[in-house]
């Protein structure tokens, strides 16, 4: 996940011959590493102890409040594949983490395209387009919430515009829910890939578009030959970005829809809420945890695995 | 740019988590003395007014305390209390069925027995029942809310139709506000809370109206739900929506929208609980509300309103100060506590005889409660959390043809079974 920018840049600065000096070699070198031993001694002390801690009562059955409890051993484990909402939760965990990765990005690699061209209002749009992503979460879904209403704007500009039949009931449809619940990412957080797109199209020296365009290349042929293997790096951070924080939903899901209407929209992390501070069965609960933190790490690692082998073989 | 910003985020993950170990426990003993009072509590809006009046009956004592919502009350007095750095007062909610209620509290020996206390004796019954655990009293319940039809009297009188008192009226009376345009209650489902209130009405009358014992069979393992007039009370509830009694979209409608249709007059009126009035008056400030009884049945002498006890307070059983702790509550439930708090929360007292002058618009709440005719909110007598939830996500999966009302109680029952 984080990238060593360093390695990737050209050494403009150092005399192809020279014996470099050596205060630009000690400028170069990589700090010791006990540098780093106070930030993770607190870091162990503050999150990762405590953690791993808390990773010992997924196999107990405390309440989160009596002292007494008891070993359960995997039973909070073999119960959530009998319990019908966990495994539901986890489909629309993938669910959701996979259209919204596909879709933000896309939407996300079109905006860039769009602000990178030689449109006059690109710096008012590019504003404009990343201003929903500063915007806290919990304040978009509620904004959302009563857009999509049925009687919110969404409803009521479809109806002006003659679309009807397009009318729904965005949050209050099982059907439908998941999506508005996606749509609603989106349009927060395209902008947000927009802006990393950016940073990559704008690093794309123009030299080579020319002379590409010399050799007779389109722009589809462009894009597709030049701009796109030099945009490796900005797409493996998005999609990585992506991913995991679609995998991990929480504030939007749980403003938008609470999980519903009934567990329509349930992702893991609002069933773990749920469980924990509604029901107080905190064992299980962070046994759904523990699945939740195994599914990001395995796949965030095998995407970077495959993210990064694809940057080695394009560049 | 990533690289760069991690031992910031460290840093700053650090610094937040160094500081909230230090806040986080009450200043329980930190200032200590004999005058000082701890107190959590989620009355946010009213306990600010009977913490004043108390501080002032009582010169020199000083009441430190803290607010916040439910939900994030019921997380941090868990751990207060698990960690032993809970507040000497708390909110306690009344019987079972939530993470911070009177069972679930005093199961493991944190709250201190206040059956020495002399407004112990006087609860009435429906309330003793859930302010106990094991036959001792717990929870200082200073007030109750009941459940039924709120009106819209301006938009009565404008659709020209009055409050029905009988089931066949209640139909009537939807089929003629839907053909005037103007459904008869507003209904925001999408709040999942929000699905219980208008079967909790219904199961009121039908259940509990034949058998004031049910709970008791419940617990006996003598009745369940599917086999009760709980599935009367489900159908009556989904005639309703049939008939047209509520908007178009329930699911899509949150609380919020629900209350802005009914206080606007776009709906006759809304089926919520009496607290839902001071709501609707800071919408439609010209407006008038009236609570009656949701009728269920044809015998309008028959028909029983839900109606609960609210969030109490307890005493810690170790707390750092007793004394002043148990002064407190006695204040809470002297008469001039309880209508300061009642009077805020636009609820009604819960014992008798406080002089308190009841608001018109709940006063056929108080007749039902002065004629024994209430029933306490039903989840307060379940043995855990989970079957109220299944209930809530439950009606939610009906109403959008996820579910059918068989399953759901049955659901209910497997919850119930499974103890607490």
């Amino acid at each position: 996940m984080t990238l060593a920018p360093h390695e990737q840049l050209p050494d403009h600065d150092r005399p192809p011959d020279a014996e470099p000096v050596p205060k630009v070699r000690r400028a170069r070198t990589t700090p010791p590493w006990w540098f780093a031993l106070p930030a993770l001694v607190l870091f162990a002390f503050v999150v990762l102890v405590p953690s791993v801690r808390g990773v010992y009562y997924a196999f107990t059955d405390w309440d989160g409040l009596d002292p007494d409890f008891s070993f359960v051993g995997l039973d909070n484990f073999s119960a959530m594949f009998r319990d019908a909402d966990a495994v539901q939760a986890i489909w629309h965990t993938l669910l959701i983490a996979v259209s919204i990765t596909v879709v933000q990005n896309a939407v996300g690699l079109l905006l860039a395209l769009g602000v990178n061209s030689a449109i006059r209002s690109r710096n008012v749009l590019r504003v404009f387009l990343f201003a929903p992503a500063v915007i806290t979460p919990i304040v978009t879904a509620y904004l959302w919430r009563n857009l999509l209403g049925p009687d919110g704007a969404v409803n009521s500009l479809l109806g002006a515009v003659g679309l009807d039949g397009w009318r729904q009931d965005w949050l209050g449809s099982p059907q439908v829910a998941l999506w508005s619940v996606v749509g609603v990412i989106v349009w927060q957080f395209a902008g947000y890939s927009m802006v990393i797109f950016l940073a990559g199209l704008q690093s794309v020296p123009k030299e080579i578009h020319e002379a590409a365009a010399i050799d007779g290349a389109g722009p589809v042929r462009r894009f597709w030959s030049v701009t796109r293997p030099l945009l490796a790096p900005a797409l493996t951070i998005n999609l990585m970005l992506s991913i995991i924080g679609g995998i991990k939903l929480f504030d939007q899901v749980y403003a938008l829809t609470g999980g519903g209407p009934g567990h329509a929209t349930d992702t893991l992390s609002t069933l773990i809420y749920k469980d924990a501070f509604t029901l107080g069965e905190f064992g299980y609960s962070i046994a759904l945890a523990v699945v939740l933190t195994i599914i990001v790490a395995v796949v965030s690692t095998g995407q970077y695995l495959v993210l990064a082998r694809n940057e080695r073989a394009v560049s | 740019m990533k690289t760069r910003k991690l031992p910031v985020l460290i840093a700053a993950l650090t610094a937040g988590a160094v500081l909230a170990a230090c806040s986080g426990g009450t200043k329980a003993g930190s200032d200590g003395g004999s005058k000082t009072l701890t107190l959590a509590s989620v009355d946010q809006g009213s306990v600010e007014d009977v913490v004043k009046a108390f501080e002032k009956a009582n010169p020199g004592v000083k009441v430190r305390y803290t607010t916040s919502g439910a939900d994030q009350y019921q997380q941090q007095i868990r751990t207060q209390l698990s960690s032993g750095t809970a507040p000497d007062v708390m909110s306690v909610w009344p019987g079972n069925g939530n993470p911070g209620a009177t069972y679930v509290l005093a199961k493991p020996g944190y709250l201190r027995d206040l059956s020495d206390q002399p407004w112990a004796a006087k609860m009435p019954d429906a309330i003793k029942s859930v302010a106990q655990y094991e036959g001792k009293t717990y929870n200082a319940i200073f007030g109750q809310n009941g459940i039924g039809a709120v009106y819209n009297q301006q938009a009565m009188a404008k659709a020209g139709l009055t409050p029905p008192d009988t089931w066949t009226k209640l139909l009537a009376f939807c089929k003629a506000a839907k053909a005037k345009g103007t459904p008869a209650f507003a209904l925001g489902n999408q709040d999942n809370w929000v699905t219980q209130l208008v079967l909790y009405a219904l199961v009121a009358t039908t259940v509990y109206g034949p058998d004031r014992d049910f709970d008791q069979k419940m617990q006996a393992g003598q009745a369940t739900f599917a086999q009760s007039p709980w599935t009367t009370a489900l159908d009556k509830y989904l005639t309703m929506e049939k008939t047209g009694c509520f908007q178009k979209n329930p699911l899509g409608t949150n609380y919020e929208a629900s209350q802005a249709l009914a206080a606007t007059g776009k709906t006759l009126g809304i089926i919520q609980g009496n607290w839902v009035i001071a709501l609707l008056k800071q919408q439609n400030p010209q407006g008038t509300f009236t609570l009656r009884a949701l009728p269920a049945i044809d015998d309008p002498a028959e028909t029983l309103i839900p109606a609960a006890a609210g969030a109490g307070y307890g005493v810690n059983a170790k707390a750092k100060n007793e004394e002043l702790a148990l002064k407190f509550v006695n204040f809470v439930m002297s008469p001039e506590g309880m209508n300061l708090f009642v009077k805020k929360q636009g609820g009604l007292p819960s014992l008798p005889d406080t002089g308190y002058a009841v608001d018109p618009s709940l006063s056929e709440l108080s007749t039902f409660i002065g004629a024994d005719r209430t029933v306490p909110f039903m989840d307060q007598l379940w043995p855990n959390a989970k079957v109220q939830q299944t209930m809530l996500s439950g009606l939610q999966e009906i109403f959008s043809g996820q579910s059918t009302p068989e399953k759901l109680l049955d659901e209910m029952d497997a919850d119930y079974k499974a103890g607490s």
